[in-house]
């Protein structure tokens, strides 16, 4: 179906050393993307000049456009899965507030593009770095959304979630998160897939099976539907309601594509949640991003002082896993949620409100504190994240909630 | 059964010099004998009447004629008078409502119009306009059999100029096309539909108002990545054209992609209820630039957004009318094959009976009147020849004949229609010191220039 000749950047599997934007870039080629729209924008940059790079050498055999803004970076990737188009692009920050128009549209156009997000803070104050704000902002727009912790994690979960896109039962975007500085700047060792095991893996696009504008196929796309009376609001409704159960399903295929990954290629990743040293676990933090490092270390360290201690790291944050995060704190007394990003409307974290919200349907009802840190590129250490497990010990002991810790507000 | 062309006869323009007799009498006959004219032009009571073959679909004529000497030739449509059968029966001229076969004393036989070949005589010297030759029976020989692509029954407002656009331009771009018509009268009449139903017979959608430039971007690289023959195609408004979604028009231009985006000016977001856009011209009432005691309707001139398509150096850039379908018609084919090498921009200028405030019956008469008086230029770009006046624009007729059919002008004073008038004038200075080669305000500079090196040695 696809008639373009592809060339092989690469046929073994090898080894090589590379930050999360250069790892992200060799996905989007082991992927046999077709359209790829860029705009640069910090911390982001280094990741579309990879891209070009690869196309310009022949690595990667698509379309690139170059656009006047992220605006259309979006819009260009949209017509193009309409025409057919394995399509992907990245952006963050101020980038994503100004595609925030045709961002908002694509996942009801049902369209599964890929992009990432090199997870910037937002503005004012102004700043150029690190923070899931950008991300956090969009996380209730219907993209699926998915958090690394890692380079290696990122290549391979941007593999992944062309798989997890295109599943007939999906059919949605797929924002793969990776944060800004940390990630993207961050070199690290990482194993590159051998293409004909990625191509084992992931089968040709199948992106415009539905929807499409193809003279062969004419169709309206996107009619006016709603309104008062009529076949409107009924018709509105399942377009909603179909929407919202893709989402739910992505949820068993985010894990049966994690399986597959893990068949196939070799490598395993947590799909939606990731329990780290929880067995016997009094109490946990829960982490998000490439902080959960940092945490995991600050967790063994303490349980090599005895404490109880146990972590889970959100992987899928959009749809939000409720039954595995429940089952994954199960029977801990106390839970630190540290958020690298600022929900405003309720003084906490956004991931925070999420893990509140999951444990209603718990048996038991622990203790909660909700820590925000790493805003703007502020380093999360493992001292900070030990003054965090020791306050969610406290909160254990005296089984209270409530509260929030900035963590880097005594930094100097 | 194809269209033909005709001569046509205006007696409100006639000021019955006579030219077109004497000459037709000169180019037929030899002499400038008005008598032996194959045209009369004489006075009916208070006008002007016209004696001329109007080369009828069905010659009563022809019907009449016992000897086969008239017949009706289907590739011209002339009615051809053969001399060798003739008998001079005379039976031809009662069947004649139009005096248009008559008995030549001179000649001894009927005599009649046969259009001289396509050029007729007596059109090229009429001074006035009053005789014109309408060739627009191309259009429909050539157009005519091809499928209208929008159903029947859109929902436009009565008379609306914009449905006339649509489907003129769709008829003729064909179906293998994606047509993009962003938020506007375009798929508020009905074109992209409601509620799973479509107005449209080629792939069609809203992008937002703001994007149609980058989604078409990207449906016309995929399409010619797999091998396949697209036409990329917008029909959009100026309002989504020239501000909300300018920077996606902007730098699909720049990128040159092969797209058709042809502009609805209708000079203002009349689908919302007629509210100002940055093509609204000067003085024009408009629901957010409304006149009262202190608001005399827009402050500003309206942006021509054609000039700055035409800076990104497009392929192909023109203005075009309904008023002047021929002419449309032929910018409209450049402008589809250029946008299979690049970026093609088509601005048709779309007078709304709803939103300007005139009679649904006039909106052809108000089109034209808009070129006819040059508040509206017709001109062409292309890189190689740059750009070019598509109709004189040396002898406009008064503003005040356009502005005084539009209720949106109605509350305009002298001062006002001066400002406009001067506006015009400097538009049609700037174009054409354009198609010259040589704007004015570029050449002073040059001068400076000179004078200024001067000064310095």
């Amino acid at each position: 179906m696809n008639a373009v000749p592809q060339p092989q950047a690469q046929t073994e599997s090898r080894v090589l050393v590379c930050d999360g934007n250069e790892a992200a870039a060799w996905a989007v080629a082991l992927a046999r993307v077709d359209m790829v729209a860029v705009y640069p924008i910090t911390p982001q940059s280094s990741l579309v000049e990879y891209l070009a790079k690869f196309v310009a050498d022949g690595r990667l055999n698509a379309e690139i456009v170059d656009v006047e803004g992220e605006h259309s970076v979006l819009s260009v990737l949209q017509g193009a899965a309409l025409a057919g188009a394995r399509t992907y692009t990245g952006t963050c920050g101020p980038g994503l507030a100004f595609m925030f128009e045709p961002y908002l549209r694509t996942p009801g156009l049902r369209l599964p593009i890929v992009m990432s997000i090199v997870t910037r803070d937002t503005l004012t104050p102004q700043s150029v770095w690190g923070g899931h704000q950008d991300a956090m902002s969009v996380r209730e727009t219907g993209w699926i959304q998915l958090y690394c912790e890692s380079v290696q994690e990122v290549l391979d979960t941007t593999i992944m979630a062309y798989r997890i896109a295109e599943h007939r039962n999906v059919m949605l975007p797929v924002n793969v998160c990776h944060d800004g500085n940390y990630l993207s700047f961050g070199a690290a060792r990482v194993e590159l897939p051998a293409p004909a095991e990625v191509d084992r893996f992931l089968p040709p696009p199948a992106v415009h099976w539905h929807a499409a504008l193809d003279p062969e196929r004419p169709m309206a796309v996107d009619p006016l539907t709603g309104g008062a009376g009529g076949p409107g609001p009924a018709m509105f409704v399942r377009y909603r309601k179909g929407h919202c159960a893709a989402m739910q399903n992505a949820l068993s295929v985010i894990e049966s594509v994690h399986a597959d990954w893990h068949r196939i290629i070799g490598r395993r990743h947590p799909a939606l949640v990731e329990p780290y040293r929880m067995e016997g676990a009094d109490f946990a933090l829960v982490t998000i991003g490439s902080m959960s490092g940092a945490a995991k270390d600050a967790v063994d360290a303490a349980r090599e002082r005895g404490l109880a201690v146990g972590l889970v790291r959100v992987k899928t944050y959009r749809p939000f896993p409720v039954q595995a995060l429940v089952r994954a704190l199960d029977g801990v007394r106390a839970i630190g949620v540290v958020d690298r990003s600022v929900s405003f409307g309720w003084n906490c974290g956004p991931l925070y409100q999420d893990v509140l919200t999951a444990l209603q349907s718990a048996a038991a009802r622990p203790a909660t504190l909700s820590f925000i840190g790493g805003l703007a590129g502020a380093d999360l250490t493992i001292g900070h994240f030990e003054r965090a497990i020791a306050l969610t010990r406290a909160q254990a002991r005296e089984g209270r909630s409530g509260g929030v810790i900035w963590l880097n507000e005594e930094d100097r | 059964m194809p269209a033909y062309n005709t001569i046509a006869f205006r007696p409100e323009l006639c000021n019955g010099c006579g030219d077109c007799m004497r000459t037709c009498a000169e180019v037929k006959t030899g002499s400038a004998d008005s008598a032996n004219a194959r045209i009369q032009i004489s006075a009916d009571g208070d006008t002007l009447a016209l004696a001329l073959c109007r080369q009828c679909g069905d010659p009563k004529c022809v019907a009449n004629c016992p000897a086969a000497a008239l017949d009706k030739r289907l590739a011209d449509g002339v009615i051809a008078w053969d001399g060798s059968k003739c008998v001079n029966c005379l039976l031809c001229t009662v069947g004649c409502a139009y005096g248009g076969i008559v008995y030549n004393a001179a000649a001894q036989h009927v005599v009649k119009c046969d259009t001289c070949a396509g050029d007729p005589a007596c059109v090229r010297v009429c001074s006035t306009g009053a005789l014109r030759y309408l060739t627009t029976a191309r259009i429909y020989n050539e157009v005519g059999d091809l499928e209208d692509l929008f159903a029947p029954g859109l929902s436009g407002c009565q008379g609306c100029n914009t449905e006339l656009v649509m489907r003129h331009a769709l008829r003729r771009i064909g179906p293998d096309t994606v047509l993009a018509t962003p938020p506007g009268c375009i798929p508020g009449m009905g074109s992209v539909g409601y509620n799973g139903q479509t107005g449209t017979k080629v792939p069609v959608f809203h992008p937002l108002l703001t994007n149609t430039a980058s989604m078409l971007t990207g449906i016309r690289r995929q399409y010619r990545r797999l091998g396949r023959k697209v036409h990329a195609v917008a029909l959009a408004g100026d309002g989504g054209a020239a501000d909300v979604g300018f920077q996606s028009l902007s730098g699909a231009a720049e990128r040159g992609e092969e797209i058709l985006f042809i502009c609805v000016d209708n000079e203002g977001y009349m689908n919302t209820g007629m509210q100002r856009s940055s093509c609204t011209p000067f003085g024009a009432w408009t629901s957010t630039t409304p006149v009262g005691e202190r608001g005399r309707g827009k402050t500003q001139h309206a942006k021509n957004l054609p000039v700055i398509m035409m800076m990104h150096n497009c392929e192909y850039v023109a203005t075009a009318s309904t008023g002047f379908m021929e002419d449309l018609y032929a910018k409209l084919d450049r402008a589809l094959a250029a946008s299979e090498r690049g970026f093609a921009y088509l601005h048709i200028y779309s007078p709304c009976t709803t939103g300007w405030r005139f009679p649904s019956q006039d909106n052809i008469e108000v089109a034209r009147k808009a070129v006819e008086s040059d508040f509206v230029l017709l001109w062409e770009f292309t890189p190689a020849a740059g750009l070019q006046l598509t109709r004189d624009v040396s002898h406009p007729v008064s503003i005040s004949e356009y502005l005084r059919v539009l209720g949106k002008f109605r509350h305009l004073d002298d001062a006002e229609v001066h400002e406009i008038e001067a506006a015009v004038e400097r538009n049609r200075q700037f174009i054409t010191g354009l198609a010259q080669g040589q704007h004015p305000a570029m050449a002073r500079l040059a001068a400076d220039r000179a004078d200024d090196t001067g000064a310095r040695s």
